[in-house]
């Protein structure tokens, strides 16, 4: 048992200690518990998927179909790839969650930076407009913001999907914020260098600002990537739909093929689960960081 | 809350001519954003607003029929929007309680001293990472009839079926119990982050006072958490009150029993898309976020009041 | 006033709201993305885009004719979409057609025309040009395609009609001595008559006479405007739906029969919802069955033994029953190239000759070549009910009404509470004179 928080481990007091390994081993057998109940629905899901069509609604339910192991096949898969549709909503996906992405980035350490150390007058004005579009939730703009860009002849294009996402006061937040919490003296040295303000933020800020770029970065992605309501209200055109909204939208034509349904799934899921599982830390402290800054 | 202290104590020379270049700067850096900002969350805002003193359709041209407030009055007798209020209220009262004391619990446990962390890490919150959709199909396929994992199992401890997606009575509850699961790991993830905060002399001090374990995560632990406890509380009441994805994905992929679940996201979704009513779908819009504003203003009064308690 | 699309200049609060917020925004959008839309995908080839809302049987058979469509015309491109049945499929498709850029061809009920033609979202078709694609009008019933019309114009291309029909169990029938000497159901006229068969079957079954579905957003609907139309009710909305002219005498008989089915006669359970009633039916627990004729291949696939006929004439005055139509309908594009419309024409011609294929899903077809075929003749049990193309009621044409709609579920709620027994049948004829004032009084968004 390794011990490397929480518990004190206290020699002379042999009774208290005992009563605390044991607590930690209930702990950890609540927890181990716990923890394969939540990975149940996700190997449930796959399970499915790699099933024969023909044994996906036997009663009652088996993990292993008839026949062992070697039964397990990836035909869903080829089938549901094959079918089209989610290469493209693939590409979709990652094309507007990387220029959202990008977008925020820039344009929220600008305002952030702008809005930290360059005491222009009426700052206070607009830090507190931007802070007050935190609190209005992105869902109840979908009438107006359809309405929108019906207008501007953007539902279903890439301009419809992305625009709105771009507009994330929380970044502005925290890079502000950010900014706030630096010493000085770096950038004083650079303005007797006579070095533009703009120089100043690319070359000095945004190399500080490392940790919080990918924090921002990582959580914009993220949500943009999986943000089923606005492109779902934005495109109707299957052609352009995103990988959240097409797998729920377009239905197959030939009724139930639950192993497929399931494949769709997993491969949905799959892109950020990858990701997911090879930057585990970086994700869930840059989500963290966002979310308690936020 | 956020202090503009930061450059303030910058000494740029205020001369005139030298503050309209600050200023001609500043206006500069914040510009693009601002563009943006403007043209798409605060017209969207004005938008709404003045749409909803019209008859205004999806597929008129203009604005339609000037109805002064008869859009407000409307609302105020019409049963399905009091339906889906309440939809929406109950969906936050159930799912954030469960999800706030769930996660709190598991991040406790996860905090001691035990093996494999990365593990419960890994199972708590790769849910989070999935699609809402991804999501709504899992569940809905745990919760067929007969075939269903759910299902089957109880039938084979001799229980009886439940329709978990269809009866009215249930249907809530799946969509509760599916969310949490969905949304667990990124409050979990909060709370690990807040236990790590906690300084370890602290822990230290309680043994030496030989506090118990219970005692120290009962009156140490846990009012330690409390920034952590009013985030994780007020972005899952924000996010549930705002609830769309996994009920709209669920009923119309999975038959989920639509009466007894409809949101009010939902229904303005339905108003102003299906039945084209963007005007009346508006007002709807402002009433609720009215009622999210006096929520929230509450809510934090309430946090603040305690902090200083 | 309909809408033509707005790209030809419309409203003046229109062209200021887009020429405030366009240039700014167009010229970001443009900036960053070189302006990509869904057509710089597009390839030379000819496409057609098509959507529709069939699953199941329905969408099996829909590919068995899209099939035949891309067999004999290899060089366009046919992309056919499912989306879930229902309001979500029809959000979607005037969402699309507002925003300018709907599929070319696309799925819908003509009770939902009302809510689509007056707004502009659909294009008129010239006759003389249905014409040369084989489907002028003299290739449909005069009142099948007049259904399809909206101020004079042809908006919507007919692929059949889909009635409420009644379905019987052989075995139960006859062992109830039910059926005449030719082993076909004795025809069966009045309530008394009706009520009177549907309890001798439930003698034999032991458990119901009839499997209905009460508890659904659409079923009693689909009953009381059947039993509505055949009392020969008046329309129960004005032609412009601004008032209701219900006949609340006649709509009130309507009602009275469905509570004795559930209440007095019990040969039916107020509480089966769609998939239990069609359990029941298959499980040989009712001895009739009455929904739409779109389950017939569900009891054929399952060996039952079983016959279908029109809906009994149970009111005498008027022998209709309620139904819907599926048609071809084309969206109003931005702009359109001529050469998609033919290809569009050519696709639904090519799949109105192959509805004998649809057909055995029950429907019946719209197209009178297939129609009058022996082959559709010799398909039974489904051709038993082919006459009544013709005379059926379809839903009252207002923006609020149709398939699906808000309408017919709440009025449905009304007639199961009534068949429950929460409610008198007096009180549920108050409560959907009520619905339908409520909707008729929402100032019109079309």
């Amino acid at each position: 048992m390794t011990s490397e928080a929480g518990v004190p481990e206290t020699t002379n007091k042999s009774r208290t200690y005992r009563w605390d390994s044991l607590l930690s081993w209930l702990a950890f057998g609540v927890l181990l518990v716990a923890a394969i109940l939540w990975l149940i629905p996700l190997l449930w899901a796959v399970v499915t998927a790699l099933k024969p069509e023909s044994q996906t609604t036997t009663v009652p339910i088996t993990w292993i179909p008839e026949g062992g192991i070697s039964a397990f096949t990836f035909e869903s898969f080829w089938q549901v790839l094959s079918a089209g549709g989610l290469l493209r909503w693939y590409f979709n996906s990652a094309l507007t969650s990387t220029v959202i992405t990008v977008a925020v980035l820039l344009l929220t350490s600008l305002a952030g930076f702008g809005l930290s150390r360059v005491p222009f007058r009426g700052r206070t004005v607009v830090f507190w407009l931007i802070i007050a579009g935190l609190i209005v939730p992105p869902q109840i703009l979908i009438i107006p913001l359809f309405m929108e860009m019906d207008a501007l002849g953007f539902v279903d294009t890439y301009q419809g999907i992305i625009l709105p996402q771009i507009a994330s006061p929380l970044g502005v937040f925290i890079f502000k914020q950010f900014f706030d919490g630096i010493p000085h003296e770096l950038e004083e040295a650079a303005i007797v260098d006579g070095a533009s303000r703009f120089r100043i933020y690319w070359q000095i800020w945004m190399p500080l600002a490392r940790p919080v770029i990918a924090a921002v970065g990582i959580f914009t992605f993220v949500l943009s990537w999986n943000n089923f309501i606005w492109p779902f209200v934005v495109v109707t055109n299957t052609d352009m739909m995103t990988i959240p909204v097409g797998l729920a939208t377009v239905q197959s034509s030939y009724g139930l093929r639950y192993a497929d349904i399931m494949a769709s799934a997993v491969l949905g899921g799959l892109p950020l689960l990858v990701v997911f599982l090879f930057f585990q830390r970086q994700i869930v402290q840059g989500i963290a960081s966002t979310g308690l800054k936020g | 809350m956020v202090a503009l202290g930061g450059a303030r104590q910058t000494k740029y020379s205020t001369k005139p001519e030298a503050q309209r270049r600050i200023d001609l700067a500043g206006f500069l850096f914040v510009l693009p954003f601002l563009v943006f900002y403007v043209a798409f969350l605060v017209w969207p805002v004005i938008l709404g607003l003045r749409m909803s003193f019209f008859n205004w359709s999806l597929v008129g041209t203009g604005t339609g029929q000037f109805l002064g407030v008869s859009n407000y009055g409307e609302l105020f007798t019409d049963p399905d929007f009091w339906s889906s209020l309440w939809h929406s209220i109950l969906f936050t009262l159930l799912t954030v309680p469960l999800l706030t004391l769930l996660s709190l619990g598991f991040a406790l446990l996860a905090n001691r001293a035990i093996p494999a962390r990365w593990f419960f890490r890994l199972s708590f919150f790769a849910p989070y990472v999935l699609p809402s959709s991804v999501m709504a199909l899992i569940w809905i396929w745990m919760y067929q009839p007969g075939f269903g994992l759910i299902n089957s199992y109880l039938t084979q401890l001799g229980l009886s079926e439940v329709s978990w997606l269809t009866d009215p009575q249930v249907a809530m509850i799946s969509v509760v119990i599916a969310t949490v699961w969905w949304q667990l790991g990124f409050s979990f993830v909060l709370y690990l982050a807040g236990l790590q905060e906690i300084p370890r002399e602290l822990y230290d001090a309680a043994a030496v006072d030989g506090a118990s374990s219970l005692e120290t995560t009962r009156f140490i632990t846990i009012p330690l958490l409390k920034r952590t406890t009013i985030l994780v509380v007020t972005l899952a009441v924000f996010a549930s009150l705002n609830v769309f994805d996994q009920i709209y994905i669920m009923s119309t992929s999975g038959g989920l029993d639509y009466q007894s679940t409809r949101s009010l996201i939902m229904y303005v979704y339905e108003q102003g898309f299906t039945l084209y009513r963007v005007g009346y779908a508006a007002a709807m819009t402002y009433v609720f976020f009215v009622l999210v504003l006096v929520v929230s203003i509450t809510g934090f009064v309430f946090s603040n009041r305690r902090r200083e308690a | 006033m309909p809408r033509r699309r707005a790209y030809a200049g419309s409203g003046a609060s229109l062209i200021s709201r887009r020429s405030f917020l366009g240039g700014v925004a167009a010229a970001l959008g443009g900036l960053m993305l070189g302006g990509c839309g869904v057509t710089s995908l597009a390839a030379e080839r000819l496409v057609v885009d098509f959507w529709n809302l069939f699953g199941g049987g329905d969408g099996a058979r829909l590919d068995e004719m899209e099939r035949a469509f891309r067999e004999s015309r290899p060089e366009v491109r046919l992309n056919s979409t499912t989306l879930a049945w229902g309001a979500p499929y029809y959000t979607k498709l005037a969402m699309s057609a507002v925003g300018g850029r709907p599929p070319d061809v696309a799925i819908l009920h003509q009770s939902r025309l009302a809510a689509y033609a007056p707004a502009g979202l659909l294009e008129p078709l010239d006759p003389q040009l249905l014409s040369e694609f084989d489907m002028g009008p003299d290739s449909f019933l005069p009142e099948v395609l007049e259904a399809s019309r909206y101020e004079g114009e042809i908006y919507a291309i007919p692929l059949d009609t889909h009635p409420f029909v009644q379905y019987y169990n052989t075995d139960i029938c006859k062992e109830a001595g039910l059926l005449g000497p030719d082993g076909e159901l004795k025809p069966l006229e009045g309530p008394d008559a009706v009520i009177d068969a549907l309890k001798r079957a439930k003698e034999v079954t032991g458990d119901l006479g009839l499997s209905f579905y009460p508890a659904d957003d659409a079923g009693p609907w689909r009953l009381w405007y059947t039993l509505y139309g055949q009392l020969d009710g008046e329309a129960i909305l004005s032609p412009d739906a601004r008032e209701v002219t219900l006949d609340e005498e006649k709509a009130l008989r309507a009602v009275e029969f469905m509570v004795a089915l559930a209440q007095d006669a019990e040969v039916v359970r107020a509480n089966i919802d769609y998939g239990g009633s069609v359990a029941q039916f298959l499980s040989g627990r009712a001895g009739f069955h009455w929904n739409g004729e779109w389950e017939v291949t569900t009891y054929l696939e399952a060996d039952l033994p079983f016959s279908m006929l029109p809906f009994p004439n149970v009111f005498g005055e008027n022998h209709v029953s309620q139904a819907d139509r599926h048609t071809f309908v084309i969206p109003t594009q931005s702009s359109r190239d001529p050469r998609s419309m033919e290809a569009a024409l050519e696709f639904i011609s090519s799949m109105l000759k192959s509805s004998l294929i649809w057909a055995k899903g029950g429907h019946i077809p719209a197209y009178l070549p297939v129609a009058n075929s022996d082959e559709y003749r010799e398909l039974k049990p489904q051709s038993n009910y082919a006459g009544v193309a013709d005379n059926v009621v379809i839903d009252p044409i207002a923006w609020f009404s149709g398939s699906g709609s808000t309408m017919e579920q709440r009025a449905s709620a009304a007639f199961q509470s009534a068949m429950a027994g929460g409610i008198s049948p007096r009180q549920a004829v108050v409560r959907l004179r009520t619905i339908l004032q409520e909707l008729v009084n929402i100032p019109k968004p079309i």
